[in-house]
């Protein structure tokens, strides 16, 4: 029997800033690692344990794989202070990924907010490779200020191929890749008009979920054609310890990526 | 098989080097303690107030040893004996072994363990719950290695594993009937209580079971938890040596009343209150344990009432739902 919590040994090839507050770590990947929009790792850095790390690079870069990371708690705290050439262990990838198959048949509208960013980027990079299998997608992307945004240098290719619309909660007034609008996300909704009859890709806090899930129930959006990634504290990452469950999920299993008709009737899911 | 034989086959089985842990009647509580004398060793009613949970799930192990990256699996597991388990808590173990059937830890410290159970279940319902009976089909449905039915004085051997066949053999005992495991689920179907628990607790969230009852008496204290022999929920962390580079990966008891088991990087918690925690535990025993593998996540022991500080009375909750 393989052992589940078995890491494997990645090293570190390039480390860049994110924004003002995470970091860009590109990892050289195991043979035969795949990566799918919303999947994630388990990061673990002995003496300081294990997070699950959403993964955020383009699926078609088989060489090499990138998490962006913010500096939030012990592991991530210790993941910024090391360097190019310095190994770390993985285990995964695990979870459901989003289903971004569907944009081949159907427009897309991938709704992020702060950090939600980060598991959708493997669809965003599969969409923009690929432009021409998949029917039209729109990203809203809401931050917090210019210097919270992530991924600013892929905005320029990716505006050529893809309908990017961004927004800051409270902008500082500085200079950005993109025009921005003011706001929180669900503004864009008051501004923009929607591609016909769109599945929409959610990715961000709850609060973010329980705005953008009512405006898109207002705009007659199936339960079905709504899918989001839950975030939960999680120790195993293969379905045991119970600290990511909801309802009779494990998020770490059957998610993160959810549709809202899954999840519309348990209590305290966003 | 008579009582003397029964000590001797103990004895026997500490000689071949098995550490063998049975209940013993102490003061105020039967316990599960270290069998020293085969001769005390005796078959006692009463449940005993931890059960053999420690022993297959212990409140802390080791699960790797690591050195500045390199982490190299441990399984530093003793043969262990665990005599004299009720029907009631076999149910446990039969859950057990469907939950951890992947874990590489739990399988290898099954391999070196020997499950003796008994027969003699409570009649209280304090103590079970569900109303148990020893009854004619109820062994193929229970995992064990060799099961005593108790018969005025004597004990007719049931065996469950070829272990427990061999060890028997080995001891020069042949007058045993074998029994061959069939699942967990009896041929009738689904244990309806399963399904009624089940069914209710999915359909209906009763506030004033939840927020106004339980959830307002609750004081999270997770006593339930560590005395459960079902629960398993579990953290892992590492400890590092305090010289060198090296230290360990260790799994440990985790209960869903603390404070940070849902909490997540940035200090959000998504068991924000005492009644969403009490409601957890209970959906997990009640709708997530049978939606996943079809049985119930409690087996009736009574345990958890019996050390609530505040009373709550697992009976009277599942009665309101």
């Amino acid at each position: 029997m393989k052992n589940p919590y078995q890491t494997e040994s990645v090293k570190i090839t390039k480390i860049e800033d994110e924004g003002s507050r995470s970091r860009l770590f590109t990892f050289a990947a195991p043979r035969g690692f795949k990566v799918k929009s919303g999947q994630f790792v388990e990061v673990s850095l002995p003496g300081f344990g294990e997070a699950p790390i959403s993964l955020c690079s383009d699926p078609s870069e088989k060489k090499k794989f990138e998490l962006c990371v913010r500096k939030a708690g012990m592991v991530t705290g210790a993941l910024h202070k090391m360097k190019v050439g310095d190994k770390v262990g993985v285990r995964g990838p695990y979870g459901r990924p989003f289903p971004v198959e569907i944009g081949k048949k159907r427009n897309l509208l991938l709704v992020a907010g702060g950090l939600g960013l980060e598991p959708l980027r493997p669809a965003i990079w599969e969409i923009v490779k690929n432009r021409e299998q998949f029917q039209k997608v729109q990203i809203f992307y809401g931050a917090c200020d210019e210097n919270d945004l992530l991924f600013a240098k892929n905005y320029d290719e990716w505006k050529k191929k893809i309908d990017l619309h961004i927004t800051l909660d409270k902008p500082k007034g500085a200079k950005t890749p993109v025009a921005c609008g003011v706001g929180v996300v669900t503004t864009l909704f008051d501004h923009v008009k929607l591609y016909k009859r769109p599945v929409a890709f959610l990715c961000g806090p709850p609060v973010m979920y329980r705005f953008v899930i009512k405006k898109l129930k207002e705009l007659n959006f199936d339960d079905s054609d709504i899918f989001l990634s839950l975030e939960r504290r999680m120790h195993c990452g293969v379905g045991v310890c119970n600290h990511c469950a909801v309802g009779s999920f494990f998020v770490c299993q059957d998610g993160p990526v959810f549709s809202w008709a899954e999840l519309k009737d348990i209590k305290g899911a966003i | 098989m008579t009582h003397s034989e029964l000590q001797q086959f103990i004895a026997f089985l500490m000689e071949r080097g098995w550490t063998v842990f049975a209940p013993e009647k102490r003061p105020d509580e039967v316990v599960y303690t270290k069998v020293e004398d085969a001769a005390k060793v005796r078959l006692i009613s009463e449940p005993p107030l931890h059960s053999f949970k420690r022993f297959l799930v212990p409140p802390e192990e080791t699960l790797f040893e690591y050195k500045k990256d390199k982490m190299a699996e441990v399984k530093k597991m003793e043969k262990q004996v665990i005599f004299g388990i009720n029907p009631v808590d076999l149910k446990a173990i039969v859950m057990l072994n469907q939950i951890f059937e992947r874990d590489p830890w739990y399988q290898e410290r099954m391999r070196r363990t020997l499950i003796i159970g008994q027969s003699l279940i409570p009649e209280n319902a304090e103590q079970n719950l569900f109303q148990v009976k020893y009854e004619e089909d109820i062994l193929e449905h229970l995992q064990f290695d060799i099961f005593l039915e108790v018969q005025r004085g004597k004990y007719f051997v049931y065996t469950g594993s070829e272990e427990g066949q061999k060890i028997l053999e080995d001891f020069g005992y042949k007058n045993y009937e074998h029994i061959a495991y069939a699942g967990p689920i009896k041929e009738e179907g689904l244990d309806p209580a399963m399904v009624k628990y089940r069914d209710a607790l999915r359909k209906n969230y009763k506030k004033e079971i939840w927020e106004e009852d339980v959830g307002a008496r609750c004081i999270e204290c997770g006593k339930c938890t560590l005395i459960c022999p079902t629960c398993f929920c579990f953290d892992m962390k590492d400890q590092p040596d305090l010289v060198g580079e090296g230290g360990t990966r260790k799994r440990t008891w985790g209960a869903c009343f603390y404070n940070d088991f849902s909490e997540v990087a940035g200090g959000h918690k998504f068991l924000k209150t005492t009644a969403e925690r009490i409601h957890f535990w209970y959906y997990h025993k009640f709708v997530r344990i049978p939606d996943q593998i079809q049985i119930m996540g409690c087996v009736g022991c009574g345990r958890c009432a019996k050390v609530c500080p505040v009373n709550i009375n697992i009976f009277k909750v599942l009665a309101a739902l």
